[in-house]
């Protein structure tokens, strides 16, 4: 097999309420890291536009990421109506020629998923074909269905399912193909094999959930799964550059 | 430091010439969510993916509703793949002391009594209640190591109390199990496993904490430390390749990925 090229959809930096020492903070730890694991890219959120504040956060994202070319940034963004944020349309475009992605934290942030409060802003994020990621931790599965449901253009990955979703799961992948998972916790017994089979290797995406957990084990799922090397390639690196518009 | 164990793992090769053994494995459907290829031929042919030599399993339906139709179906596998599953024992501490002597005594006839499994938190029995009597008793006059489900705050089998029993059965092991799952779970599990030459440490859990192992390791060294992964609860090539690419020399991967294990379970 062929060195695969990694992209790891699920990272963060900045400063954060509850570090551990062994954790790094920067971009330079991050990269670091990545290097130290064979990492190429990573789309990276900011620990402040969590805990603090989505505009600060994504502003401080953008500083701290400037000159760094590996690290695409994932922005945290709001319901449009309270107009903490750009409008729709300007922010999607901007994240659009940033080759970033769009992080949502509903819980976090207390809003809901419901077209109301949303609608407006991912058709905007759809219209400029900007991916959007959110915890699974952050929602539920029935307010998933919904969204794809009423935004079938949008690219949507779910973060940090871990291994007990196959029956959330698969009704979803039946009828939606603009899902897609980070497969970084999706520890089923040869749950990657059995995705790429039944689904194709398009639905899954490398993310390690860095500085809080570790690469080993994400990169193993992916290296050690029982599927072709271009299904690998895909899945490390391939689907996220397509779905962000990174054309190498 | 060699790369030999980071390039199997970027590369997906199954090491060669290294002992793996996957000391926390269970076997067949759960009810609890989707498994797919979890036979014991669908288990096999993963380690086989993996390099891992053997793993030692406890059916889930054991953990469960049925410990003896468990323990035949471990005993089955065991005997269609001889040294690729090596059975645990499991006991039911609920059922009547009867039938827990029947149990053992049946498995002892045939010399297949390895190792002991026990899950209190499935079975809501604390570990140091009488239904576990007949197993440790056995356990002590056959030094028979006993992995026990564990969890931080666990109130049946929480790593101190499962220490403090290690501590009145010398000649017994104790693995505390999943005792990597959460950074309290490990500040618990190794405080107690320092210097007590019995309580030796798990890692099978999903969450796998960045630097967690490394930290394991400068405190409690990698003898005392082995590889599970809850195969095919979980799919082991996570836990596997956490070992492979973590910071660690060679020698402290090889202890922890076949050494301990092979020590302790006598193999
Ligand atoms: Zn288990």
């Amino acid at each position: 097999m062929a060195e695969l090229r990694f992209f790891d959809c699920n990272t963060r930096i900045g400063r954060c309420s509850t570090p551990r020492p062994e954790h790094f903070l920067d971009a330079a730890g991050l990269l670091a890291e990545m290097d130290c694991a064979g990492i190429e890219r990573a789309l990276v959120h900011h620990a402040w536009s969590v805990e603090w504040d989505p505009h600060e956060g994504n502003q401080a994202l953008l500083r701290d990421i400037a000159d760094e070319e590996r690290l695409h940034p994932c922005f945290a963004a709001l319901p449009s109506a309270t107009r903490e944020l750009p409008s729709p349309r300007d922010f999607a475009r901007q994240v659009r020629q940033a080759h970033g992605a769009v992080r949502l934290f509903p819980t976090q942030h207390s809003y809901t998923l419901d077209d109301v409060s949303v609608g407006h802003f991912l058709d905007a994020l759809s219209f400029e074909r900007v991916p959007v990621l959110i915890d699974i931790g952050q929602t539920n599965w029935r307010d998933i269905s919904q969204v794809l449901a009423r935004h079938p253009a949008l690219n949507l990955i779910v973060l940090n399912t871990y291994y007990r979703v196959d029956r959330n799961l698969y009704p979803l992948w039946d009828r939606f193909g603009n899902l897609h998972l980070d497969c970084g916790s999706y520890g089923v017994h040869r749950g990657i094999e059995a995705v790429c089979q039944r689904f194709g290797a398009e639905r899954l995406l490398f993310g390690t959930d860095l500085p809080i957990h570790e690469v080993g084990g994400p990169m193993a799922l992916v290296t050690y799964a029982a599927i072709s090397d271009d299904d690998k390639q895909l899945i490390a690196g391939g689907n996220l550059r397509r779905v962000l518009g990174v054309s190498d | 430091m060699t790369d030999t164990f980071v390039d199997a793992c970027r590369l997906g090769q199954a090491l060669a010439g290294e002992l793996v053994i996957d000391a926390h494995a269970h076997m067949g459907p759960w009810h609890n969510f989707h498994i797919p290829h979890n036979s014991a031929r669908g288990m096999v042919e993963r380690l086989d993916q993996l390099g891992i030599d053997a793993c030692v399993s406890s059916p889930h339906v054991a953990i469960g509703p049925c410990y003896r139709e468990g323990n035949r179906q471990v005993m089955a596998a065991a005997d269609e793949y001889p040294e690729r599953i090596i059975p645990y024992v499991t006991i039911n501490p609920n059922y009547p002391e009867a039938e827990t002597r029947e149990e053992i005594e049946h498995w002892h006839s045939f010399a297949r009594i390895k190792a002991f499994k026990i899950h209190p938190a499935c079975h809501s029995y604390k570990v140091d209640g009488p239904g576990y009597g007949l197993m440790f008793e056995y356990a002590r006059e056959h030094s028979v190591p006993v992995l026990s489900h564990s969890w931080a705050g666990d109130s049946q089998a929480g790593a101190t109390l499962l220490s403090r029993m290690a501590g009145e059965m010398p000649n017994v092991t104790f693995i505390v199990g999943h005792a990597a799952s959460s950074w309290s779970m490990i500040d618990e599990a190794c405080g107690e496993a320092q210097g007590k030459d019995n309580v030796v440490l798990d890692l099978t859990g999903s969450q796998l904490l960045y630097m967690a192992l490394e930290k394991m390791v400068e405190r409690v060294g990698a003898a005392k430390i082995l590889f599970g992964s809850d195969i095919p609860f979980i799919d082991p090539a996570p836990g596997l390749g956490r070992i492979l690419m973590a910071r660690l020399s060679d020698d402290d991967k090889r202890q922890i990925l076949g050494l301990t294990t092979k020590r302790v379970f006598g193999l």
